[in-house]
């Protein structure tokens, strides 16, 4: 009977104890105990070992230090679970479970000699490609644009291929790099010479966080060694092989070193991937010639709206984030929420010190049909939509780029167009919530060469298309802006019949909102507006303008009037046939609204001051009226209370 | 809120005013056979016309009222179409053609105040009721008309003066909207006034109407 009741004891102190010994409770620098001080990270790093598993201390004086390792280093002595921090937002894009919340910036494949521009994303993205569809496998994919993710995820996924799993071995594995936002010494080298992005672009991946950080440096390149290269048993002959050096003078008697890690990531850290540059086409564009966000001018950190807890699911701060995201403070982080006071028991506008805007003046039916961003962010609206370029599109911050206008990939901007169905899923139910309102959006038209299948065109496989079309392009050549060389419709068609032996099924391309093919005759034919070449559109939340720049501001006619750019403005749509390069579309077209409706509703705000005098006048004319009669009436009753006739 | 009452409202007006048609006829020579109907209607329809005897400021009156009529007509099918049938604020080609009949509606609407407003004044001899009052608390020799109330024609001109009183917040609280005087708030305080008011207004508008023909087809058939 004892021997049962401590049996018993134990299963019950093991069932209790279980989820801790799962992980589930959270590790002490993940869970914060009040103080807002900064914690200090003097910390030892470790390295991780053949095995992926925990390695060795770094110790600087070592023949060949390894590169510390994010994941062994932040939770060498138990106190940020990697686990939960890679799960974030930042990280998770190849997760199949997560919900993909509104559309984003795809990454864009782009190589003018083929006349490729294509949108990509792990995430389901509607009018993305998976990389994987045009044939790029996750280790290429990292390759490639590396450069400007913080590591994690799909830096992570072992590749099935078994040369690539040669590769994988020798360049490592992409871990997060804490570094890249929670690093707050300005030595932070992301796209520097020796930086993060040049390591990405040498193969470089295990060595990449650790050359990113100001007291090391990474010469090499794992992109020179052959498969059977080993990282851990490095040849000292081999001249190009990737090596580390630590500064040694940033390590204790310990070998420990003293960090200057930051919980509120600083905007500096932000802008080497999210930084925007909208080219204007009267004055010369650069950097300081355009404002900073108003929030930022006006105290704010990025970090102060886009917020996350350990678990680093980010806010991305659009109103309906609230029904996918589990962050607490997705609810009230959006403009309105922020902005606009509310009627719950506890009051949440004003956080920052946010002013409530009384938009005098504007009909309600605005706030209906358009985003807050619709007046107040990005540049102002201009005849014609401009170029833009990202940070992520455009390699922005990192060395060797071209700075001309032109340069591919091209980006659309601001194209005020209605929002794309966010399908959320709400309480356990899937949810389809229309957007509805205008915002504005950059856009990139998608160039690809596909197969035309019964739901839509398929991409071909990069390999395909280099091997065919370079075949038939032996001419072309790039410009020095890097733009579009030179491809004309005839070309294509030569590339459409090259293609069609080489694929099974019809081959097509898709360009500047068309899609060409060939007939039973081997004539080209066009399809405009084909879905399949639709612009891939994503909402535009910076940068925010000041209120005194907003539309409307000053009158309706800065959008309500014929020839106003909201409604009536040019949006270029880029193609590489040189053919088709002039044509545009008005904006009125992306707003699921009638163009004569937008013009006569425009055309008669000519006559509103008219009609307002008008209606001023007239109810003059009746009060004068009602007056007259009111008087009279009341010297009626003057006259009865005087009892006079 | 303002779909339910609004609805509930218009047939309320139109059961009263069919249930009025039904026990109070405009004469005791009504029928209701389907030639008499008839009759009525294309009498209803001759209203519509100008007379002969009618001057030159008699056919402007006219007209004025004819096209306020019109202009009514079209303001409240624009106006209450879409809130009451699609339950959706009012757009598209709706909002711009309102927006094209009201200045000429509140153009009519002055020109009707000033020149009905005569017509329309009470007297002492509208309503016996109040001659028998004034005669009771004052000294004044008022004279008792015989005749009774003509319920109808006072309600006419009082019909006529909540339609010209109403019309004044109904031109303002939309103009005063133009303005960058009001916030959002004031905004959706200015459109509820609108609201509530043009539904007021049409109401009252609607009695007007029937009384103004009631008294036409009443004048028609004591001839």
């Amino acid at each position: 009977m004892k021997s049962k009741i401590i049996a018993a004891l134990v299963l019950s102190q093991l069932l209790f104890t279980y989820p801790v010994l799962a992980g589930d409770a959270k590790l002490p620098g993940d869970e914060s105990d009040g103080s807002r001080a900064i914690p200090i990270h003097l910390i030892p790093l470790y390295a991780e070992n053949e095995a992926g598993e925990k390695g060795e201390q770094i110790n600087p004086d070592a023949e060949f230090p390894m590169p510390f390792s994010t994941r062994w280093s932040c939770s060498s002595i138990d106190c940020h679970s990697y686990e939960t921090v890679s799960k974030g937002w930042h990280f998770n894009s190849v997760e199949p479970n997560v919900p993909a919340g509104r559309i984003g910036q795809p990454w864009i494949y782009f190589d003018p000699k083929l006349g490729l521009q294509v949108p990509l994303s792990y995430r389901p993205w509607p009018g993305t490609f998976r990389p994987e569809e045009i044939g790029l496998s996750a280790f290429q994919f990292t390759r490639i644009f590396g450069r400007h993710m913080p590591g994690g995820g799909l830096g992570e996924v072992d590749s099935n291929d078994f040369d690539e799993i040669a590769r994988q071995y020798v360049s490592g594995k992409l871990e997060v790099n804490c570094f890249a936002c929670h690093n707050a010494h300005y030595g932070q080298d992301m796209g520097g010479l020796g930086g993060y992005a040049v390591q990405l672009s040498r193969e470089n991946f295990r060595w990449a966080a650790t050359a990113s950080c100001e007291f090391a440096s990474v010469t090499g390149s794992a992109a020179k060694m052959l498969e059977t290269y080993d990282p851990f048993m490095p040849d000292p002959d081999e001249k190009d092989a990737p090596r580390v050096t630590y500064q040694k003078e940033r390590f204790n008697e310990n070998n420990e070193v003293l960090l200057q890690i930051v919980r509120e990531v600083p905007n500096e850290r932000c802008y080497y991937c999210h930084s925007n540059l909208y080219y204007s086409h009267s004055e010369e564009t650069e950097k300081w010639t355009s404002d900073e966000d108003i929030h930022l001018k006006a105290g704010l950190k990025c970090v102060d709206c886009h917020r996350n807890g350990v678990e680093h699911n980010i806010v991305r701060g659009y109103a309906e984030e609230a029904c996918i995201s589990r962050n607490p403070l997705a609810a009230t982080s959006s403009c309105e929420e922020c902005h606009l006071p509310d009627n719950e028991d506890n009051p949440k506008a004003g956080r920052f010190g946010a002013p409530i805007p009384t938009h005098p003046g504007i009909p309600p039916i605005h706030f209906e049909k358009l985003t807050c961003t619709a007046c107040h962010s990005g540049p102002w609206p201009a005849d014609r939509t401009v170029l833009t370029k990202t940070s992520r599109a455009h390699r922005l911050g990192t060395p060797n780029v071209n700075k001309a206008e032109e340069m591919l990939p091209h980006i659309i901007s601001p194209v005020f167009a209605k929002e794309g169905d966010i399908v959320a899923e709400c309480s356990g139910r899937l949810a389809a919530s229309d957007g509805g309102k205008i915002a504005p959006h950059k856009v990139i038209w998608p160039a690809y060469w596909g197969k035309l299948e019964d739901n839509g065109v398929k991409p071909i496989e990069l390999a395909i298309v280099e091997k065919v079309i370079s075949g038939v392009f032996t001419d072309i050549e790039t410009p020095a802006t890097g733009d579009w060389p030179v491809i004309t419709k005839e070309m294509i068609a030569t590339a459409l019949k090259a293609l069609a032996k080489a694929v099974d099924g019809k081959a097509v391309y898709v360009a500047g909102g068309r899609l060409y093919s060939l007939d039973d005759s081997n004539q080209l034919v066009e399809q405009a507006d084909h879905p399949a070449a639709a612009p891939y559109m994503w909402p535009i939340a910076h940068d925010v303008r000041p209120a005194a720049q907003s539309l409307g501001v000053r009158y309706c006619e800065d959008c309500h009037s014929p020839d106003a750019p909201f409604f009536f403005g040019s949006v270029t749509i880029d193609t590489p046939i040189v053919s088709e390069r002039e044509f545009t579309k008005k904006m009125v077209e992306f707003q699921d609204i009638s163009p004569f409706y937008a013009w006569a509703f425009a055309f008669s705000f000519v006559f509103r001051p008219w009609l307002k005098v008008i209606a001023l006048a007239c109810a003059v004319v009746i009060a004068a009226v009602l007056l007259l009669y009111a008087l009279r009436l009341l010297g009626c009753v003057a006259k009865v209370f005087a009892e006079r006739e | 809120m303002f779909r339910t009452v609004t609805i509930f409202v218009f047939i309320a007006t139109f059961v009263c005013i069919g249930i009025c048609c039904l026990l109070s006829p405009c004469s005791k020579e009504c029928r209701w056979g389907p030639v008499s109907v008839l009759r009525r209607l294309i009498h209803v329809f001759t209203l519509l016309l100008l007379q002969q005897k009618l001057s030159p400021i008699g056919v402007l009156k006219k007209l004025i009222y004819l096209l306020a009529m019109l202009c009514f007509i079209v303001l409240a099918i624009t106006g209450f179409y879409q809130r009451l049938i699609l339950d959706e604020p009012i757009s598209g080609y709706l909002i711009m053609i309102h927006a094209t009949f009201a200045p000429i509606f509140a153009i009519c609407l002055a020109a009707l105040a000033v020149m009905w407003a005569s017509r329309n004044r009470f007297k002492k001899s509208d309503c016996p009721l109040v001659q028998r009052i004034l005669r009771s608390v004052t000294r004044l020799r008022v004279p008792i008309e015989a005749s009774g109330c003509n319920i109808t024609f006072v309600a006419q001109k009082i019909t006529f003066w909540i339609i010209i009183f109403l019309a004044l917040p109904l031109i303002l609280s939309i103009i005063m909207s133009m303005f960058t005087l009001f916030g959002t708030t004031g905004q959706e305080f200015l459109l509820a006034t609108h609201r509530w008011t043009a539904l007021a207004f049409a109401v009252a508008a609607i009695v007007h109407i029937y009384l103004t023909i009631r008294t036409q087809m009443k004048q028609y058939y004591s001839n």
